[in-house]
């Protein structure tokens, strides 16, 4: 599991997005017009900034303190509540669901549950489904069709390293190979921490 | 000519002359002319003032409101109503001059025949004079009755029995007789030189009667032989009469304006929605105060001889009285002149004011010098106090002028409704007025409070308006097609603004000023670092900036400023400095590449 805080892996500079540097871009605005443009502005910069740093999750607190949220340069920086709002408003459909909390119990969270707990989220540059159909163009490309793959080798394995999902969380993979599964396109076996899939 | 054109305030109400008082007002009034209506003049504000009576139109203001000065009135009548029809008010013009003598004498019958004919009046108005209907039974010649119409005729008519036997004739043979008669005349008409040409060429100075032929005396007024009467003597002031009307009016009903000829009957207001009562009685006392004589009469007698009198009854001494007698402005030099005129003026004052409050009779009728007194007062008082800060204070008195009260208006049920939209008009009107620049002052912009405390202070204390009838009245504006509107801000504050202020050209003109600070001077802001690029995204300002930069209240700043964030012109920014509002480009450049 990559940590937010981790941003281990600063290959190359990320580009901030101009409205990155236009200090209302900080306060959240109430007008509903503005409000919508904003989100989304702040959705796409969330995301593209994910997908560079290869992170997965985002454990509010801590990303606060990341360039991500705080602009020290202009010495603005997003409120935690004002955070939260906007991976809320990511969750939802109108966010192209690009988010999605994770409760940190097993039981599943009522709404107060999430702001008072870790304020943990799947940040999803590609959904589970999105992400699905990349291993699945993989399969068909590399020609593994009808062999079976570990977990292991899809994440971490040498084979991968050039594409996008090397490094995956353990269980968003599991979640897209789900969504396979459900496609009818691979199935899943083995028992629990050595599982492998076979794609057809 | 008896209707005139009328001037409008920007509210459109009558533009009052000087001295001129408003006494009543009522809606939903049509008039008449005649027994006809006047076409676009049928939904209208009566307004009765000291001097006239004026018609506002509801639909067309501008185009169809006229005015009747009430010197020019005879006499009103009132017309209680029945049934369907609505009660009336008659004013008959003053006949003036030999003009409307000789148009006026029969005025029911003409109207439609005249218009048959080719636009001569003087045939239409002879012939039933000249028509005779012959007895059935006794065959005696009798004339027909002078109001005889037989358009109109119908078995109620009343009709004279025959002269010479006393039986009443059928209806239709009258009728045919009439016809026949206006058909001779309308022939004989086409000769025109038939009445004026005839003594002439015939023996001078005489009439040929038109039934017999026979030469008459021209001083006669029937025919010596067979008793028809002769057109001549009722002709020849109608000759005098044709050429003058004739020049202006070639109708006599052509409806197409009222204010174009001249009218020859009366004009009647039909009063739809009630209140023609107090309209009539205030209508009878204006008539009977004749208030539009004092504007030409000479002023009241003038202090200086009363002043003279109160010098000499305080036993002041001679050489004083001689020099206020003589005084000449030429003598008053220096501060010992200056000092003279001022104890002068002081008498005058007291001369003034002691004869005006010796009985009540007395202060009716100096009481225009009382209030220029008092108002001279005030300012004295004014400028010991805090300058020109009660300005509307002291205008009151002008302020007095324009009010409407509830005491001007009927008690009918539309009552309480005109009164509003009377209110709102004054409203608007007091706004607007250019002298007082109520609005200007306060940077186009005022709330409804504020207005209402000026607007009551500068009724003077009296008729004050209520609160709940003032924002109703406000509400109006828009309804009214009034230069002001009201506003209601998100907060729910209402204010106050000319028309032509609209949300867009105040969100043009903060924008612009926000554009401005693009290029300011960078080194303006030596205390703060500027981190962003100042030159792309300009920079935030506060809410106290705005007011100051556009003479705003604070509140309405902050108002307007939400307003301009309401329509996503400028976005809010909230950090360490407080509030700060900027050019909205989050709306604008929402694109922010992926990857």
């Amino acid at each position: 599991m990559t940590m937010a805080t981790d941003s281990s892996t600063p290959n190359s500079d990320f580009q901030f997005p101009p409205l990155y540097n236009f200090p209302p871009f900080f306060t959240l605005q109430p007008v509903l017009a503005t409000r919508k443009s904003q989100l989304q502005s702040w959705s796409s910069l969330i995301q593209s900034y994910c997908r560079h740093h290869r992170l997965w999750t985002l454990t509010l607190v801590d990303a606060l303190e990341t360039p991500l949220f705080n602009n020290t340069k202009l010495s603005r920086r997003l409120s935690l509540r004002d955070a939260r709002a906007i991976i809320d408003w990511m969750t939802t459909p109108e966010g192209d669901s690009r988010a999605e909390w994770i409760p940190t119990t097993g039981k599943k969270p009522s709404r107060s549950d999430e702001y008072s707990e870790a304020g943990k989220c799947w940040i999803y540059w590609k959904r589970p489904e999105e992400w699905a159909s990349a291993l699945e163009e993989w399969v068909d490309r590399t020609g593994q069709k009808g062999t079976v793959l570990t977990l292991y080798e899809i994440t971490e394995g040498d084979a991968t390293r050039r594409e996008e999902f090397w490094g995956m969380d353990s269980t968003l993979l599991a979640k897209s190979l789900a969504v396979c599964v459900k496609r009818g396109k691979a199935q899943v076996f083995g028992a629990e921490g050595s599982e492998g899939v076979k794609f057809f | 000519m008896f209707l005139n054109p009328l001037d409008l305030t920007t509210a459109l109400r009558p533009s009052l002359l000087p001295d001129e008082t408003l006494l009543f007002v009522q809606d939903a009034v049509g008039l008449y002319e005649g027994k006809l209506k006047i076409p676009k003049y049928q939904n209208g504000q009566a307004y009765l003032t000291s001097h006239r009576v004026c018609y506002v139109d509801q639909t067309e203001p501008r185009s169809c409101s006229v005015a009747i000065n009430l010197k020019e009135v005879e006499r009103p009548e009132f017309y209680a109503g029945f049934l369907k029809s609505s009660p009336k008010i008659t004013l008959y013009p003053k006949a003036s001059k030999q003009l409307s003598i000789a148009t006026n004498p029969s005025p029911t019958a003409q109207g439609t025949l005249a218009s048959a004919t080719d636009g001569h009046v003087a045939p239409a108005t002879i012939s039933p004079v000249n028509a005779t209907w012959v007895c059935p039974i006794c065959s005696f010649s009798n004339p027909v009755p002078s109001n005889f119409d037989p358009t109109a005729a119908n078995a109620r008519t009343p009709l004279p029995p025959c002269l010479a036997c006393g039986i009443k004739p059928p209806l239709a043979h009258v009728i045919k007789a009439a016809i026949a008669a206006i058909r001779q005349a309308q022939s004989s008409d086409g000769t025109p030189q038939y009445t004026a040409g005839a003594p002439a060429s015939s023996t001078p100075g005489t009439v040929p009667c038109p039934r017999c032929t026979f030469q008459n005396h021209p001083s006669l007024s029937a025919c010596e032989i067979c008793g028809a009467p002769l057109p001549a003597a009722a002709d020849k002031r109608l000759e005098a009469a044709k050429a003058i009307t004739r020049a202006e009016s070639p109708g006599p009903f052509s409806q197409t304006s009222p204010l174009g000829h001249e009218i020859t009957e009366s004009i009647k207001l039909s009063f739809r929605c009630g209140g023609e009562k107090i309209f009539y009685e205030r209508l009878k006392n204006a008539l009977v105060q004749r208030k539009w004589l004092l504007q030409s009469a000479p002023p009241i007698p003038k202090p200086l001889p009363a002043s003279d009198h109160v010098n000499m009854s305080a036993g002041l001494s001679a050489a004083t009285i001689q020099a206020s007698g003589a005084s000449g402005l030429s003598k008053a030099i220096g501060i010992a002149g200056l000092e003279r005129r001022h104890l002068e003026q002081t008498k005058n004052n007291e001369a003034v004011i002691g004869t005006a409050f010796s009985d009540l009779e007395a202060l009716m009728t100096s009481a225009k010098e009382v209030i220029a007194l008092a108002e001279q007062f005030a300012n004295q008082a004014n400028i010991g106090n805090n300058g020109n800060h009660n300005r509307e204070a002291a205008n009151a008195a002008s302020a007095l002028s324009l009010i409407t009260t509830k005491d001007m208006l009927g008690t009918g049920s539309g009552a309480s409704d005109l009164y509003i939209s009377e209110l709102s008009r004054n409203l608007a009107e007091y706004l607007t007025d250019d002298t007082r620049g109520i609005l200007r002052n306060e940077g186009g912009i005022m709330t409804l409070v504020d207005l209402w405390a000026v607007f009551n202070r500068a009724r003077g204390g009296v008729e004050l308006v209520s609160p709940s009838d003032f924002e109703k009245a406000a509400r109006r504006w828009d309804e009214l097609r009034l230069p002001v509107r009201l506003r209601r801000f998100r907060s729910g504050l209402l204010v106050v603004q000319g028309r032509d202020r609209t949300d867009e050209k105040t969100v043009a003109s903060v924008l612009a000023w926000l554009r401005e600070l693009h290029s300011e001077n960078q080194g303006q802001g030596q205390d703060r670092e500027v981190s962003w690029d100042q030159r792309t995204w300009g920079r935030g300002v506060t809410v106290q900036e705005v007011a100051e930069r556009f003479g705003w209240s604070v509140g309405v700043a902050q108002e307007e400023l939400e307003m301009c964030e309401e329509k996503g012109a400028v976005c809010r920014e909230v950090g360490l400095q407080g509030l700060r509002w900027w050019e909205n480009w989050i709306v604008k450049d929402p694109v922010v590449h992926s990857g």
